[in-house]
């Protein structure tokens, strides 16, 4: 029988309990919002002592599904206050998948401040004590892990800044090779985890792909199409295992949708510097990898190893981190980029919200744009927990409020990634309307707006964006319960076959018999329970808007502004 | 000379660059490097390919300016051509 593990820090109690029938159907994304709706009172703080940490493994992690090995982890966020989802790659998804355990909830408040660790494995789980990992960075502290609990063990952890409730802290666990590199990055839920003064959760487990399917024979037909579905697609077959995710950042300069200087200009003449193509060039001639899967059973290996000069490995260096620490803060250098990527993986913080703090810090002009040693050494200040690390480490909009700085680009208080929202609209309507707050996960509208994936919507005109963002929003949190990745969604989008054959995989692995229109009714009703959430949380269609500029500021690639009216951003939902 | 105007009249030059692999058709040029090339005028990014020795079934994207181009699309003086493999990520 499936299993939610409770660990509640009041007591320090460890319960595995049976998984209730209702959750039995919900994995991934669907699993940790409905638990927090079901058991986080919407206005708590979610740093106090009612708040959740919910970790999930989608429906089809841990089975032979291709690229299914997604971890979703959700909470009140503490940065943007709404219910959130933040989503890693890296082994711990199967893991717990095949320990068969649904979700890891975390819950109560300490009542001391010691630190601890969480233990699971096929025997169970226990509390360990973890005051010798306090203080230590998240790849020291997978390392120590690794040596004392196994080699293959998959290591959940916070850096120092959720340690020191940051509200920009990410949650990470490891790749196969040991690099605590594969964050839920966005929403603060490291300073959640912080909050409930667990350091690391240590997951143990002897197999990887062998989840119970009630129709094996069924399934792995199913699983082998799909397979298929994906290599066959030229972005999911060829453009991601060649240049990874970076790889974007040539083709949305050249479509002036780069945001550069804190999203002042929409092209850098340096981009191609800091490129996937420039990355796999030095990864490889450095001994690194071009090409690299976060988690076993990855058919797409967008992911790349890039090895640092002073022999620190960084993997891997995603499109919007690139984009963060390079353009958006006028930097055309890649080793400054990885060293910055580097330093966030280490101290615990997600890229893209620091990414848009050091611009806004540029902005007031507390270091200058372009300067990338100057941007290395405030970042470094975060492990310190100096004023300016806090500062640096609590995200765009506190940053913003610090400084005086009124061109801050976050919606619900959570900065915006790598596509300006006047050059990609589609993509903009995702960062106003989502229940996340600016996501360019939540509805990657980039897909029909700029790549030409799942049909063509002109980025520049907001026609058709508002459907588009609703439908990928939809399909996209129908996407996150699986556990699949979201890249599978490129292949998806132009393959009729696509939905069905994630249909086909789940009813044959639970016995069920759904169709695309009950896909699309998860999707729904999972973005209907986050949206319900918020509401009680005291959000308002106010709260689903860009920020003034984008409105009243032309970007100068196209001479666009965004034009989406307040009632055509909110008939999002109206579904 | 009427003849040699008219030849300057009808020839135009677009500034060009390619990405994520396509350099490999291009000996010399680099990836994000610009280039330019002369047409003439009223060519569409077929004749630009063809002029490039790219095939173009390995073009999935052409950027004029920032915005798509179609095979039929027209090329016009002083534009900025992108030209793309399959891309995408996020
Ligand atoms: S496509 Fe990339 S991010 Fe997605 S599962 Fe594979 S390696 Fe991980």
């Amino acid at each position: 029988m499936p299993k939610i593990l409770r660990v509640n820090v009041s007591t320090r109690e460890v319960k595995m309990e049976e998984a209730p029938e209702k959750y039995l159907g919900l994995g991934g994304r669907a699993l940790t919002s409905q638990i927090v709706f079901d058991e986080v009172p919407p206005t708590c703080d979610p740093l106090g002592e009612y708040n959740k940490l919910v970790i999930a493994p989608g429906l089809l992690s841990g089975t032979s599904a291709p690229s299914s090995g997604r971890l979703s982890v959700g909470g009140k966020s503490p940065l943007t206050g709404t219910i959130k989802e933040a989503n890693a790659g890296g082994i711990t998804s199967q893991k717990l998948a095949n320990l068969d355990i649904k979700a890891v909830v975390l819950e109560g408040k300490p009542a001391d401040d010691k630190w601890y660790g969480v233990k699971i494995d096929k025997n169970g789980a226990e509390l360990f004590d973890a005051s010798d990992l306090a203080g230590k960075g998240t790849y020291e502290v997978t390392a120590i892990c690794r040596q004392r609990f196994g080699e293959k063990v998959g290591v959940i952890t916070i850096g120092p800044a959720g340690e020191m409730l940051m509200l920009a802290a990410g949650v990470t666990n490891n790749d196969g090779e040991g690099n605590s590199s594969r964050y839920a990055g966005r929403g603060g839920l490291g300073a959640v985890m912080g909050s409930k003064r667990i350091k690391a959760i240590v997951v143990d487990s002897p197999t990887t792909f062998d989840v119970p399917v009630k129709d094996p024979e069924r399934f792995k037909a199913a699983a082998r199409k799909f397979s298929k579905i994906l290599l066959d697609h030229p972005v999911c077959g060829q453009g991601l295992p060649s240049y990874g995710t970076n790889v974007l950042m040539n083709i949305i300069n050249e479509a002036g949708a780069l945001p550069v200087r804190n999203f002042r200009f929409g092209r850098f003449e340096q981009a191609a510097n800091v490129s996937g193509e420039k990355l796999a060039e030095v990864a490889v001639a450095r001994g690194g990898k071009a090409t690299h899967a976060c988690h076993p059973g990855c058919v797409m290996r967008c992911s790349n190893v890039y090895p640092l000069p002073d022999g620190k490995v960084c993997a891997p260096i995603e499109y919007e981190t690139a984009w963060g620490f390079g353009p958006n803060l006028e930097i055309g250098d890649l080793d400054v980029v990885a060293r910055l990527n580097y330093i966030c993986n280490d101290v615990g913080l997600d890229t893209i919200e620091t990414a848009c703090t050091l611009g806004v810090l540029m902005e007031a002009g507390v270091i200058p744009f372009g300067d990338g040693q100057a941007a290395i050494a405030a970042l470094e200040e975060v492990a310190k927990g100096t004023a300016l690390g806090r500062i640096i480490g609590s995200g765009a909009a506190v940053a913003g409020k610090v400084f005086g700085v009124t061109r801050v680009p976050v919606v619900k208080g959570q900065g915006i990634p790598a596509y300006d929202p006047r050059a990609c609209k589609g993509n903009g309507v995702t960062y106003a309307t989502t229940p996340m707050g600016a996501d360019h996960t939540a509805g990657y509208a980039v897909t029909a707006n700029i790549l030409k994936v799942g049909g063509f919507v002109d980025p520049l005109s907001k026609d058709g964006q508002v459907d588009l963002s609703r439908n990928l929003q939809i399909a996209t949190a129908a996407v996150d319960a699986t556990g699949l990745c979201l890249f599978v969604a490129f292949a998806v989008l132009d393959n009729p076959d696509g939905v069905p054959t994630i249909c086909e995989m789940l009813n044959a692995q639970y016995g069920l018999s759904l169709t695309p229109d009950d896909v699309v009714k998860l999707g729904q009703s999972i973005l209907k329970v986050e949206r319900e959430f918020n509401r009680l949380a005291g959000f308002t269609s106010k709260d689903d808007r860009l920020p003034e500029f984008f409105y009243s500021e032309p970007i100068e690639s196209h001479n666009v502004k965004f034009d989406v009216t307040d009632e055509e951003l909110d008939s999002v939902f109206n579904f | 000379m009427p003849g040699t105007n008219k030849l300057r009249v009808m020839l135009m030059r677009i500034e060009v660059r390619v990405f994520s692999g396509l350099e490999k058709y291009l000996p010399g040029v680099a990836f994000g490097q610009a280039f330019s090339v002369e047409l003439p005028e009223g060519s569409t990014p077929r004749d630009l390919l063809s002029r490039l020795g790219i095939p173009e079934e390995q073009v999935f994207t052409v950027l004029k300016n920032g915005r798509h181009l179609s095979w039929d699309g027209i090329l016009q003086d002083g534009d900025r051509i992108g030209l793309f493999p399959p891309v995408g990520g996020g």
